[in-house]
C-alpha cells in the first residue's frame, strides 16, 4: 500500500519503511491471528472440559453425522486451494483467474455455511438446542462463532471480488489478497482441529452412563 | 554546560549556605512525622481480643496457619526494613547538591545482580516448600484420630449442619448456623452449596474453603478449648452477604453427647407454645421451608431447593432447621441475639433485618403490601414460645 | 466504494471540533484517553467513597446493601477497565512513536477505533445506573450469582457487553502497539536500545493480545447462558462454576500485569532521568519485564487458593507465584541501584517514583503473603486482599501513571506543572494512601471479609474502618490539588522548553508540544539513552545543545489525514451491544436494532478500507490505489 501512518521520512524518501521489513499489514494479520488462536483455545478448551458431563441427551454419538460433516470439512480444504491459486493468479497479473479463483473460494467457503446452517437446523428438530445440554451449549457456540470466521471471510473475498472485477487487483497490491489468504487458510486450520476434536475424538460419546470420560490431563486436576 | 534545571520555587540548589541549616531541621521534622506514622501505622491493628482475628488461634489447623504467616510477616518486615531503608537512604544520600557534576555513569555490576536474584529465589524456594509441606498436613485430619463428619450446606443466606452420625451410633442430626462439637476432636467438613457460592470460614478454628455447587469441598479443623467462635460466609452470595454468619460452639464431650441425646425428643409445649405449634405447623405455613420435629431428609431439602428453583413466584425456599433452636445463642444466621424481643423483631418484618431474605421474599405469610406478616402480634407471641421451646 | 466518500468527504482540518472527532494523530488521540479516563477515575473515586462512608461506622444505613454491591463492582471495573488501562494508553499514545522516532503509529485509524470503542464502552456501563440496574455481583462475577435466578435484571448483562466493547477497544490498541514498537522504530533503535517504557508497552500488549480473547470467550459464555439459556456456568444445566473462574483468572492474572507494567515501565524512565545515571542493569529489568509476562500465565489459580482444587494444585500455583516474586523484586534493586551513587533531584516527578517503589515493596510483600497458599486460606476474600490491590494498583499503578503525568506534562502541553502544588499534591495522596489502606492489612487479619456492606461492632472493627475512611478524605483533597495544578499550570504554568528535564529519551529531542509531524529528521539512534549521548558529545565539542529540532513547514511533510470511519464503526459496535441488552417491554427492538448496527460496522469498514488518502485537492490524493489501512 501506498503510505503507510507514521513514515518518518518526508516525501523523497521511501515510504513503505518498516524496521523488519515485513509489511504493517501483515504484521497485523499475524497479531490477529495469535489473538484468534487464545480466542479459539478457549471455546475448545470449553468443550473438552465439558466432554461427557450432559445430564440428558441428546448425545454426539445420537446425533452427529460425521460423514456429512466430513464433506464439508473437504469442500472447506479445497477452498483452501482455491485461495491459493487466487494469489498464485494475482502475483502473475492473471486477471481472469484472479476472479475465479476468488469467487471459487467464496463460493466453497458458502457450500461449507450451507452444509452447517443445514446441520444446526437438523439438531434444532431432533431436539439439540444451546439451552439443551452442555453438549448442545459448547457445539453451538464453538462451531458458530467458526461459521462465523468462515462468513465474515467469505465477505472480504466477495468485496476482492468485485475490486478484482473493476481490475483493481494485482501484483502491485497483492498484499490485499495475501492477507484474505492468511485469515482463510488460519480458519481453515482451525476447522481442522474442532473437526477433530468434536467430531472425530468427541463423535462417539454417548452420555455420562456409558462411561465416556474426558481424556485424564491437566484440565482434571483443575476441574 | 548542562542545560540549567527548570526553577522551582524551592531551588535547594541555589540557597545559601546559612538557610542549609533550616533545611536540615524541615528535613528532620519530615522524617519524624514519616516515622511516627510509619511506627503508628504498624501498631494499630495489634488487637488480638476480636472474635474473628486469625491470630487468636484455638485449634491445630488455624496455629499452623498462623505460624506460616507470623513467620512470613519477620520475614517480609526485615525485607521491607532493608529494602525500604536502603531506598530511603539513597534518596537523602545522594541528593544532588550544588555543584553536583555528572555521577559516574554505572550501566550494572553483573555478580551484583546474580547475588540478589539468586539469594530471594533461595530463600523463596524455602518457603515454598514449607507451604507445600503445611498444605499437605492440613489437607486430612490426622491419621487414626476419632473424626467426626458433618456436612456443611451453603444456602442463600445462612448455613446447614448435618451430622451424619452424631454419636457414634448413626444419631442423625440437622441443625443450623450453630455447629456444636466436642472439644478436641477433629471435625471434617464436608462443604457444599444449594445455589451460588459461599464460603465456611471459622478464622479462630481453620482458613476457608468455598462452598462450591456441583462439588464436595471440604476442611477440617478441632477446637483446643471450649468456647463460642464465630464464622462468616466470606464469598460474595448476593444482597445478604454481609450477614450469613454462623458460630462453632465447642463444648466437653459429655456435654456434646447430651446434647445429641436430647435432639429430635417431643418438646414440652406449655399452653401458648402449642398454639404456636398450631400456627407454625398452619396460618403461618412455616412448616413448608422449616422442620422443627427432627432431621431433614435430603429428599426434604432436595424437594425445597428444586421448588425455590422452580420460579420467582414459588413459595418456598430451603430454610433453617429448628429442632433444637432454643439451645442456640443467635439465630438469622448469626446476626441476631435469641430472645423474645429479636424473635419478633425477625418474624414480623424480616425485610427490615436482613434485607433480600428469601422468607419474606417467598413465603406466602409475607406477601402484604408492606411485608410483614400476615399473623397479628398474638399469633407471633405464640410462635415465639413455640419456637422458645425447641431444645 | 468512492460513493460513500463522495457523500462526505475525508476530512483534512486541524482545528475544531470536527477535527477532534476525526483525528488520526496519535497525540491528540493520547490526550483524548487521557482526559476521558481521569474522568472516570474521578467517578470511580467517588464510588469509592461511598463505600468508605458506608463503612465508617458499623450498623451504618448511608446506603442499601443492593447500592452498595454496586459500588463496589462499579469501583472496581471503571478503575480497571476505564481509569488504569486508558491512562496507561493515553500514555501508550502520546510518547511511544514520539520514543521510537517515528511520525505516527502503524495504523492511525484504528488507533482513533480504539478510543471511540473505549469511550462508547465505558459510557455503555454506565448507563446502567440510569436504569437503576448497575452490575452488582463484583467485579470479576462469579458464577452463579451472575446466572439467573440470582441475578435478575440487566447488571451483568451491561457488565457483560460494556465489557465486550471495551475488550475491542483494548485489542484493537494492542494490535497497533505491537506493530508499531516492532516495526516503526527509527535506524539504530534495536530493541536492546529501546527505552523501557516502550519495552514495557511492548510486553503489555503482547498480554492484551492474547488474555483478552479468553475473557472475550468468558463473557460470551456468560451471555449465552443468560440471554439463551446455555449451561456453561449454570449448574441446573451441568454446568461448573469453576469454568468461569479459570476463563476469568487465565485472563486475570495477565491483567494485572497488564495494569503495572506500564507504571514499571514508566517508573524506569524517570529514576534514571532525576538520578542523571542510566537504568542499572538495563537488559536484567528488560529481562525480568519479559520473565513476568511469560511467568504471569502460570499463576491464575492463587486467585483460586479456597475453592478446592485440592493440595496438588494448590502447590503448584504456590511454588510458581512465589517464584514470580523474583523478577518483580529484582526490578526494585534495579530502580535502588540507579538511584545509587547518583544525583537525585527530589522534585515532584521523582518524589512519585519513588513513592511507587516505596508503596510497590508493601503490595509485593503481602502478595508473597497471599501466594503461600495455606495462610492464604485465611486472607482470601478479606480486607487483607484489599489492602494488598490497593497498594500494589493505587501506590503501583496510580502512582506510576502520576510519575508519568509530571514527568511528560511539559511534552504534552509545553508547561511546567507547579512544583508546589505537586509537592502538596503528592504527599497528600502518599500520607493519604497509607492512612486509607494500611489499616486494612489488620481488618482483614482480624477476619473482616471483604464485599460486606456492614458490619457489627463486636469484632473491634470499628475504629480502623473509620481511619481508613479518614484516609479517604485525605486522598479527595490531595486529588483536588492535582486537578487544580493541571488547570493552572495549563493556562499559566511556566515554559517547558523542549528538555526541561535533561531527560535521554527521543522525545525530548523535538518541541513541547511537539509539532503535527513529531520528527522532521529522522533520528539515527546511537544507542541506549540516544539523547544523553547526543548532548554530552555536543558539549564535548563545545557546542552544546540548547534547541529542540528545528521546524518545517508541515506542508512538506505526509501525515495520515483525519477521518470520520474509525467513529462510525465504533458507533455501530455499541449499537450492537445496546441491541443484545434490550429487554421486555422493548424486546421487538432487538433485531431492528441490530441488523443496522451490522450494516453500520460494514459500511464502516468498508468506507475505512477504500477512503482515498486525502480529499481532492489536498497533499496526498494521488494515492488512491484501494490498499489503505
Amino acid at each position: 500500500m501506498a503510505h503507510v501512518g507514521g513514515q518518518l521520512p518526508t516525501s523523497d524518501v521511501d515510504h513503505t519503511y518498516t524496521t523488519t521489513g515485513i509489511n504493517h499489514r501483515k504484521l497485523l494479520m499475524w497479531v490477529f491471528l495469535g489473538s484468534d488462536c487464545l480466542f479459539f483455545g478457549s471455546l475448545i478448551a470449553t468443550y473438552m472440559v465439558y466432554r461427557g458431563q450432559s445430564l440428558v441427551g441428546p448425545y454426539p454419538i445420537d446425533i452427529l453425522d460425521i460423514p456429512l460433516t466430513t464433506i464439508s470439512t473437504f469442500v472447506l480444504l479445497c477452498s483452501s486451494f482455491a485461495m491459493v491459486q487466487a494469489l498464485a493468479a494475482t502475483n502473475k497479473n492473471d486477471q481472469k483467474g484472479i476472479q475465479i479463483w476468488l469467487l471459487l473460494t467464496a463460493f466453497m467457503g458458502a457450500i461449507f455455511i450451507g452444509f452447517q446452517v443445514y446441520e444446526f437446523n437438523a439438531f434444532r428438530l431432533e431436539g439439540l438446542l444451546v439451552s439443551t445440554n452442555l453438549f448442545g451449549s459448547t457445539f453451538f457456540t464453538l462451531t458458530g462463532f467458526h461459521g462465523a470466521h468462515v462468513s465474515l471471510g467469505i465477505v472480504w473475498l466477495m468485496v476482492l471480488f468485485f475490486v478484482a472485477r473493476k481490475g483493481k487487483v494485482g501484483p502491485h497490491n497483492a498484499l490485499d489478497v495475501e492477507l484474505c489468504g492468511l485469515y482463510w487458510h488460519f480458519v481453515d486450520i482451525v476447522w481442522i482441529v474442532i473437526f477433530t476434536l468434536l467430531y472425530l475424538v468427541g463423535g462417539f460419546d454417548a452420555g455420562p452412563v456409558a462411561g465416556v470420560l474426558t481424556e485424564p490431563s491437566l484440565l482434571s486436576l483443575l476441574a | 554546560m548542562r542545560l540549567a534545571p527548570p526553577r522551582t520555587r524551592i531551588d535547594a540548589n541555589k540557597i545559601k549556605v546559612k538557610d542549609r541549616a533550616g533545611l536540615r531541621k524541615i528535613r528532620i521534622s519530615q522524617i519524624s512525622v514519616m516515622v511516627l506514622l510509619i511506627v503508628g501505622l504498624l501498631s494499630v491493628g495489634c488487637d488480638y481480643n476480636s472474635h474473628m482475628t486469625t491470630w487468636g488461634t484455638a485449634g491445630p489447623v488455624a496455629e499452623k496457619q498462623a505460624l506460616l504467616f507470623n513467620v512470613l510477616l519477620w520475614v517480609m518486615v526485615v525485607v521491607f526494613v532493608l529494602v525500604e531503608g536502603a531506598l530511603l537512604y539513597a534518596a537523602i544520600k545522594f541528593r544532588r547538591k550544588p555543584g553536583d557534576g555528572l555521577p559516574k555513569q554505572v550501566h550494572g555490576n553483573t555478580p551484583l545482580e546474580i547475588t540478589w536474584t539468586v539469594i530471594p529465589t533461595i530463600l523463596i524456594l524455602a518457603l515454598g516448600v514449607w507451604s507445600v509441606q503445611t498444605l499437605f498436613e492440613l489437607d486430612k485430619p490426622p491419621a487414626g484420630s476419632d473424626v467426626l463428619e458433618v456436612t456443611a450446606t451453603g444456602h442463600q443466606w445462612w448455613f446447614e449442619f448435618e451430622y451424619p452420625d452424631a454419636d457414634g451410633n448413626g444419631t442423625f442430626v440437622t441443625t443450623a448456623n450453630e455447629l456444636k462439637v466436642p472439644v478436641g476432636r477433629p471435625v471434617h467438613v464436608n462443604l457444599l452449596s444449594d445455589d451460588v457460592l459461599h464460603s465456611f470460614w471459622i478464622p479462630r478454628l481453620a482458613g476457608k474453603v468455598d462452598m462450591v455447587p456441583t462439588r464436595n469441598n471440604h476442611l477440617w479443623f478441632q477446637a483446643d478449648e471450649s468456647g463460642v467462635f464465630h464464622g462468616q460466609c466470606a464469598e460474595l452470595c448476593g444482597r445478604a452477604h454481609a450477614l450469613m454468619k454462623f458460630r462453632v460452639q465447642a463444648v466437653p464431650e459429655d456435654e456434646y453427647l447430651a446434647w445429641v441425646a436430647g435432639f429430635g425428643k417431643e418438646p414440652v409445649l406449655s399452653a401458648q407454645a402449642a398454639q404456636g405449634q398450631l400456627v407454625f405447623n398452619g396460618e403461618g405455613g412455616c412448616v413448608v421451608c422449616h422442620s422443627a420435629t427432627g432431621p431433614d431428609s435430603p429428599a426434604t431439602v432436595d424437594a425445597r431447593v428444586q421448588g425455590f428453583l422452580s420460579g420467582l413466584e414459588s413459595p418456598v425456599a430451603p430454610g433453617p432447621n429448628l429442632t433444637d433452636l432454643a439451645t442456640r445463642g443467635t439465630f438469622a444466621a448469626g446476626i441476631l441475639d435469641l430472645n423474645r424481643e429479636n424473635l419478633r423483631k425477625w418474624i414480623t418484618d424480616p425485610e427490615s433485618v436482613k434485607s433480600g431474605n428469601h422468607m419474606s421474599g417467598r413465603a406466602t405469610v409475607y406477601q402484604t403490601p408492606d411485608g410483614t406478616t400476615k399473623l397479628n402480634q398474638k399469633q407471633v407471641s405464640n410462635v415465639i414460645e413455640y419456637l422458645l421451646s425447641l431444645k | 466504494m468512492a460513493t460513500i466518500t463522495e457523500v462526505l468527504e475525508r476530512p483534512a482540518n486541524a482545528t475544531g471540533l470536527w477535527s477532534w472527532i476525526t483525528t488520526v494523530d496519535h497525540k491528540r488521540i493520547g490526550i483524548l484517553y487521557g482526559v476521558t479516563a481521569f474522568i472516570f477515575f474521578l467517578v470511580a473515586g467517588i464510588e469509592a467513597g461511598i463505600i468508605r462512608m458506608q463503612l465508617a461506622v458499623p450498623e451504618n444505613g448511608l446506603v442499601s446493601p443492593d447500592v452498595y454491591n454496586q459500588m463496589f463492582t462499579m469501583h472496581a471495573t471503571a478503575m480497571i477497565f476505564m481509569a488504569i488501562m486508558p491512562l496507561s494508553a493515553a500514555f501508550f499514545n502520546f510518547i511511544i512513536p514520539l520514543a521510537i522516532g517515528a511520525r505516527d503509529v502503524a495504523f492511525p485509524r484504528l488507533n482513533a477505533f480504539s478510543y471511540w470503542s473505549f469511550l462508547f464502552g465505558a459510557l455503555l456501563i454506565h448507563s446502567s445506573f440510569l436504569f437503576q440496574q448497575a452490575p452488582d455481583a463484583g467485579w470479576f462475577s462469579y458464577a452463579p450469582l451472575t446466572e439467573e435466578p440470582y441475578s435478575i435484571g440487566k447488571g451483568i448483562d451491561f457488565w457483560a457487553l460494556g465489557l465486550q466493547v471495551l475488550g475491542v477497544a483494548s485489542l484493537a490498541a494492542a494490535f497497533n502497539f505491537v506493530v508499531t514498537i516492532i516495526n516503526l522504530r527509527a535506524p539504530g533503535m534495536t530493541m536492546m536500545r529501546m527505552p523501557l517504557f516502550v519495552w514495557m508497552t511492548f510486553v503489555t500488549s503482547i498480554l492484551l493480545v492474547l488474555a483478552f480473547p479468553v475473557i472475550t470467550v468468558g463473557l460470551i459464555e456468560l451471555t449465552m447462558d443468560r440471554s439463551f439459556g446455555a449451561h456453561f456456568f449454570n449448574t441446573v444445566g451441568g454446568g461448573d462454576p469453576l469454568m468461569w473462574q479459570h476463563l476469568f483468572w487465565i485472563f486475570g492474572h495477565p491483567e494485572v500485569y497488564i495494569l503495572i507494567l506500564p507504571a514499571m515501565g514508566i517508573v524506569s524512565e524517570v529514576i534514571p532521568t532525576f538520578s542523571r545515571k542510566p537504568l542499572f542493569g538495563y537488559p536484567v529489568v528488560v529481562f525480568s519485564g519479559i520473565v513476568i509476562g511469560i511467568m504471569g500465565w502460570a499463576v491464575w489459580s492463587h486467585h483460586m487458593f479456597t475453592v478446592g482444587l485440592g493440595p496438588v494444585a494448590n502447590s503448584v500455583f504456590t511454588i510458581t507465584t512465589m517464584l514470580i516474586a523474583v523478577p518483580t523484586g529484582v526490578k526494585i534493586f534495579n530502580w535502588i541501584g540507579t538511584m545509587w551513587g547518583g544525583s537525585i533531584k527530589l522534585n515532584t516527578c521523582m518524589l512519585y517514583a519513588i513513592g511507587f517503589v516505596a508503596l510497590f515493596i508493601v503490595g509485593g510483600l503481602s502478595g508473597v503473603s497471599h501466594a503461600v497458599s495455606p495462610s492464604d486460606a485465611q486472607q482470601q476474600d478479606t480486607y487483607y486482599i484489599v489492602a494488598h490491590i490497593h497498594y500494589v494498583l493505587f501506590g503501583g499503578a496510580i502512582f506510576g501513571i502520576f510519575t508519568g503525568i509530571y514527568y511528560w506534562f511539559p511534552k504534552v502541553t509545553g508547561k511546567l506543572l507547579d512544583e508546589t502544588l505537586g509537592k502538596i499534591n503528592f504527599w497528600l495522596l502518599f500520607i493519604g494512601m497509607n492512612i486509607t489502606f494500611f489499616p486494612m492489612h489488620y481488618l482483614g487479619m482480624n477476619g473482616m471479609p471483604r464485599r460486606i456492606y456492614t458490619y457489627s461492632t463486636e469484632y473491634g472493627w470499628d475504629f480502623l474502618n473509620l481511619l481508613a475512611t479518614a484516609g479517604y478524605f485525605v486522598l479527595f483533597v490531595g486529588i483536588l490539588v492535582f486537578i487544580v495544578n493541571v488547570v493552572i499550570s495549563y493556562k499559566n504554568g511556566k515554559e517547558a522548553g523542549h528538555d526541561p528535564w535533561d531527560a535521554p529519551g527521543l522525545e525530548w529531542t523535538i518541541s513541547s508540544p511537539p509539532p503535527s509531524y513529531n520528527f522532521a529528521q529522522v533520528p539515527q539512534v546511537l544507542g541506549q539513552d540516544h539523547y544523553w549521548i547526543v548532548k554530552r558529545q555536543a558539549e564535548a565539542a563545545g557546542n552544546p545543545i540548547t534547541k529542540p529540532e528545528p521546524f518545517v513547514d508541515p506542508e512538506t511533510i505526509h501525515m495520515p489525514n483525519p477521518s470520520y470511519w474509525p467513529i462510525f464503526t465504533a458507533f455501530g459496535l455499541l449499537l450492537l451491544a445496546v441491541s443484545f441488552l434490550i429487554e421486555f417491554p422493548w424486546q421487538y427492538l432487538k433485531f431492528p436494532i441490530a441488523i443496522p448496527a451490522g450494516i453500520i460496522i460494514f459500511i464502516g469498514v468498508m468506507g475505512w478500507s477504500f477512503e482515498p488518502a486525502a480529499p481532492e485537492g489536498h497533499h496526498g490524493d494521488d494515492h488512491s490505489d484501494g490498499g489503505h489501512h
